[in-house]
């Protein structure tokens, strides 16, 4: 291909350019992690951070945090929360997938309800939820929390699963039932297994989006016992930033590396899953 | 059997009747599906709104607690102070205020529209309660503050009137009632149509410099090799999935006064130590950091729509003749707007109810609507304003959402 | 039509309509005996696979009732019917192995494991799938998974099997191994078989008798000879192999027999179906059975044509004649050494037997098959 001077600086530069860009992308999440090792209380690059020297670097700021009583609770309710939030959303979204899967009527209007929650500004849902909380006393309660996350995850269990039923071959079932299989059992062992990953993908952004969730959870929390992680990162921020939230976003970029990498896998496993065969060269005598 | 065949046939009476039962018990089974995640948000999501919604409107302190005064008013001129009734009505209210302990929350109410006045009903009708006059009522209210006799303090009263009303809505716009009518709110107090304006500003950049950033990244993604591509891509993931809270803290990191790229610039020599560069707490880092977390959710719709365009179109119109950028100008870009516009649209979307960023590190004059919402329902206390602010935006976020819809197909969400 | 009681499945005016107005199954009344393999044939959109969707269970008829061994079937959901069933796309579960495919009808009637073991054994060596017993379905080719999903169908033996269009996805060489698999398998085992397809010579190659589905309705059910050589109405004869078809008026009828006008020309056919002097006929003639004849004594038709067109297949000739009045006759001039004669332009004199035409009332038939 004929590529002239002028188109090759143009797209060496182009290159730089992207590059550039996607510095720019990593470049917040990449400085974090040298910084939280960092032995002073700075939150920039000392001298003899710059020059390598060992002494300029220590885990002190993660002994820090595994030390300080009031993070390892945000980490517990972090947990807590994310958990049965998550088990909440992944239930009521999958059996409300299944359900979409049947002939309904005003089936747009229900999709758009179960769906409304990621969509709606969360400044007005977070508001609204903390005025109808704090009137039955769900305000500073781990029942609260689970509640207004699961609201908040629920959407993506009944996209993702919703996904996975409508490359779910139906004959598949009516295979299952005709060799005698009651129908419960045809979806144990046929259904569930194929949607599986598509349920578990959910429930992974389920679990991201609680253990994320900043907005609600400020209205909600308003006392340091009910604090989660990124609550509690908050009041860092905003008071007083002390380098041991460095520490805590790099255990946190490190989480969401691993789930990253998790996504990838199920994605790679619903693939496989697809129940549509695959159909190799046919060989006449075999 | 050929005169079987030959006749008419259409199905027996009951037969319509069979197949719509058999519908119904489908439909049955799915309702009964969705019933707990359908109950669930009724309580979690519906519940909240609707209270919003009647937040919004509902309005009743004044309607409730000043009842004969607010049905005095109606027969007031509108300008000057009112007649001896209405002073002798708004006497009996807040006598009646005082002992059901109204009176507080009343005078709150009527603070917000009219500075002052809420000392100015406290004090009448303690005074009342103790030592009420027998007569000349308009008199003896003028003489114990002069508020009473103006125009704005009635006009307050007379505007909240009605339990339900548009008032805050008002409000949230910056416009007020008078007795002409309706009207906007004196300069200095602007703060809503202003914040309304700096935030679709604001989405607007931001979604503009995704786009200007975004579309060449997502180019050089999807026409590169596999393994280069596979490393660019993990660096638009990885940012995406990280938590909002982790970025921002990134960017303070970066950003500031006496973070990592300011020592980098006097470092430099680009500027002196004394004159850092203000870079956060500000419009600029709100920019800033919108713009990074936006730009993953512009990128990869954007890159699987490139994805899809076969490298056949471009080979063939540089086969044709076509010099190679107006090959891509012609050819390849419309192909790619599709998506260009649907990711634009969504980063629009998202950017404009944003919280976080803004109030982590948007400083004064990096505040969004979101923030004076939460202002509202967590400081001032005005929840009805917090209410009709938040229907507004909520309103604008619905409706950019249905033209998304239709623009792009119902698969936005499957990421 | 025979509606035995005795019989083992038994349709029995069954109708199925989904939109409640129209009916996609107008009145089907079927016996089917045991051991035995009918094969319903139709276009798609006949109501054939609809009426087997039925007979499984996953489909309810909205009038008639369906029995099979003289019981009942209409509440019997279909994981209680005890039917063997193969799918047009297999089917087969994707996450479980071969051996765990075969064996699931038999987890199902929670059989103990070791008889489950022997039995997915045996089947898998009947159908000599043995070695790719831990193999996946997405491993193998389209005829081993046909081959898989049949096993799976018959390992809890089942006395009536269903199979629906199974052999459409592979190609010819080995649709027709399988074709031949499958009769012997039906043999060997005994089993009742109602057999979809779309494919008449399928349907009589293996089928004992054949029903010709068109529009809801069963237009023909008999031995696969029959159907071919004695159509009683004119979609079954067009469907059925490959027939030519003249339109014409009767000029008289006589028993058996009947004259019918073509333009010019009166041919004498077997009359089928009522049909009386001045009615509408079509007459269908099988290619195979017109020969060219240099004698006009030799058939009692002998009409007068000229070679429109001529291909060369092989082992056949196949010439397509025009006649007088415009309407064209197909026939095979079969390939026996010498020189082949006719060419195109060529007239000729086409010559067949009464009792090979057959006149049947006219119903809106296109022209030539």
């Amino acid at each position: 291909m004929y590529v002239s001077a002028i188109e090759k600086a143009w797209s060496i530069l182009f290159r730089i350019t992207c590059w550039a860009i996607l510095v720019f992308l990593i470049l917040p999440i990449f400085v974090i992690v040298p910084l939280s090792f960092n032995v002073e209380p700075y939150f920039t690059f000392t001298r003899g951070m710059l020059h390598f020297q060992s002494e300029a670097f220590s885990t002190r700021w993660y002994e820090a945090f595994v030390s300080d009583a009031g993070w390892m609770l945000a980490v517990s309710n972090s947990f807590v929360v994310g958990i049965f939030s998550t088990l909440l959303a992944t239930a009521l979204g999958t059996l409300a997938a299944l359900g979409l899967n049947k002939p309904l009527p005003m089936r747009s209007m229900i999709v758009s309800l179960l769906l409304a929650p990621m969509i709606v500004p969360i400044i007005v849902l977070s508001a609204g939820t903390y005025f109808v909380f704090a009137k039955v006393g769900l305000v500073d309660s781990y029942l609260g929390l689970v509640l207004a996350h699961a609201t908040l995850g629920l959407p993506f269990v009944v996209v993702t699963v919703l996904a996975s039923l409508s490359n779910f071959d139906q004959g598949l079932v009516r295979a299952g039932l005709i060799s005698g299989a009651h129908p419960t059992m045809v979806f144990r062992r046929i259904t569930l297994p194929l949607i599986a990953p598509g349920v578990l993908s959910g429930a992974a952004l389920a679990f991201v989006t609680s253990f994320d969730e900043a907005v609600i959870t400020l209205f909600l929390s308003p006392s340091p016992g009910y604090y989660t992680v990124p609550r509690k990162m908050w009041s860092g921020l905003r008071e007083q930033i002390s380098p041991t939230i460095l520490a805590v976003a790099t255990i946190w970029i490190a989480l969401s590396l691993v789930l990253m990498i998790l996504m990838g896998v199920l994605r790679r496993q619903s693939a496989k899953r697809s129940a549509k065969p695959v159909r190799l060269r046919e060989a006449p005598a075999s | 059997m050929a005169d079987v065949a030959a006749a008419v046939y259409a199905a027996p009476e009951n037969t319509a009747r069979q197949v719509a039962r058999s519908r119904r018990i489908e439909m049955r089974k799915g309702l009964l599906l969705l019933a707990p995640a359908l109950l669930f948000l009724c309580f979690t999501f519906l519940l909240p709104l609707g209270y919003i919604v009647r937040l919004s409107v509902y309005d009743p302190t004044v309607h409730d607690g000043l009842p004969r005064t607010v049905e005095a008013l109606q027969s007031w001129s509108g300008s000057g102070a009112p007649d001896e009734q209405t002073f002798l009505a708004l006497a009996n209210d807040l006598i009646d205020a005082r002992n059901a302990a109204t009176i507080g929350a009343i005078a709150n109410r009527l603070n917000v529209e009219a500075a002052g006045l809420r000392s100015a009903f406290t004090s009448a009708a303690r005074r009342l309660s103790q030592k009420p006059p027998d007569d000349h009522y308009s008199e003896w209210f003028q003489k114990s503050d002069p508020v009473w006799g103006e125009q704005a303090t009635w006009q307050a009263i007379n505007q909240l009137r009605s339990a339900i009303s548009a008032n805050y809505y008002l409000a949230a716009v910056d416009l007020r009632r008078s007795a002409s009518g309706i009207e906007l709110a004196p300069e200095e107090n602007r703060i809503h149509t202003t914040l309304f304006a700096r935030t679709f500003l604001v989405a607007f950049s931001v979604t503009a410099l995704c786009i200007i950033l975004g579309y060449p990244v997502a180019y050089l993604i999807a026409t590169s090799s596999k393994l280069v591509g596979s490393i660019m891509i993990v660096l638009v993931l990885l940012p995406f999935w990280t938590s909002l809270l982790v970025r921002t803290t990134g960017w303070i990191v970066l950003l500031q006064s006496q973070g990592v790229l300011n020592d980098l610039f006097v470092y430099l020599g680009i500027i002196s130590d004394e004159n850092r560069v203000r870079m956060i707490y500000n419009l600029a880092g709100t920019l800033i950091a919108m713009t990074h977390i936006l730009l993953p959710f512009f990128i990869l719709p954007l890159y699987s729509v490139m994805v899809s365009i076969p490298p056949l179109y471009m080979r063939a119109a540089q086969s044709l003749g076509a010099h190679r950028f107006y090959a891509f100008w012609r050819v390849y870009f419309p192909n790619t707007l599709s998506g260009v516009g649907s990711g634009a649209l969504l980063a629009f979307i998202l950017a404009v109810g944003y919280y976080i960023t803004p109030a982590l590190v948007g400083g004064q004059s990096g505040q969004m609507i979101s923030n004076i919402i939460a202002f509202h329902v967590q400081s001032s206390l005005n929840w009805g304003l917090a209410a009709a602010l938040g229907m507004i935006l909520l309103s604008v976020v619905l409706i950019l959402y249905a033209v998304y819809h239709r623009y792009s197909g119902a698969n936005y969400l499957v990421n | 039509m025979n509606t035995d009681t005795r019989a083992f499945v038994n349709f029995h005016e069954v109708q199925k309509s989904y939109d409640g107005s129209s009916l996609v199954v107008k009145s089907l009344s079927l016996a089917i005996s045991k051991g035995e393999f009918l094969t319903m044939l139709g276009p798609s959109g006949s109501g054939k696979t609809t009426s087997l969707m039925m007979l499984a269970g996953f489909e309810r008829p909205t009038g008639g009732k369906i029995t099979v061994a003289g019981r009942d079937l209409t509440n019997l959901p279909p994981h209680r019917r005890d039917i063997g069933m193969v799918f047009q796309n297999y089917a087969l579960f994707p996450h479980m192995t071969i051996e765990e495919n075969v064996a699931f009808p038999l987890a199902a009637r929670k059989l103990p494991k070791p008889e489950i073991a022997t039995r997915v054994k045996g089947a898998l060596d009947r159908i000599r799938m043995g070695a790719f017993a831990h193999r996946r379905p997405a491993q193998l080719s389209g005829g081993q998974q046909q081959r898989v999903a049949l096993a799976r169908a018959l390992v809890f033996e089942p006395s009536l099997v269903l199979m629906d269009e199974p052999l459409g996805a592979l190609d010819k060489q080995l649709r027709e191994h399988m074709q031949m698999e499958i009769k012997h398998l039906h043999e060997e085992l005994g089993l009742t078989v109602v057999y979809v397809t779309h494919d008449q010579d399928e349907a009589l190659a293996m089928s004992d008798r054949v029903a010709v589905f068109n529009n809801g309705i069963i237009e023909q059910v008999g031995p696969a000879r029959a159907i071919y050589e004695s159509p009683e109405t004119a979609f079954v004869s067009s469907f059925v192999g490959e027939n030519n078809h003249l339109s014409g008026v009767v000029s008289s009828v006589a028993g058996d027999l009947c004259t019918v006008t073509i333009g010019e020309v009166n041919i004498v056919c077997l009359a089928v179906g009522s049909l009386k002097s001045g009615d509408q006929a079509v007459v269908s003639l099988r290619p195979e059975r017109v020969s060219l004849v240099h004698d006009s004594d030799v058939y009692a038709n002998s009409v007068k044509a000229f070679a429109k067109e001529v291909v060369y297949f092989g082992d056949h000739l196949r010439l397509s004649c025009q006649l007088e009045d415009g309407q064209t006759v197909t026939m095979k001039q079969p390939n026996r050494g010498g020189i082949l004669q006719t060419s195109v332009g060529q007239n000729v004199l086409l010559g067949w037997q009464a009792t090979d035409a057959r006149a049947l009332p006219f119903e809106g038939v296109p022209g030539n098959g």
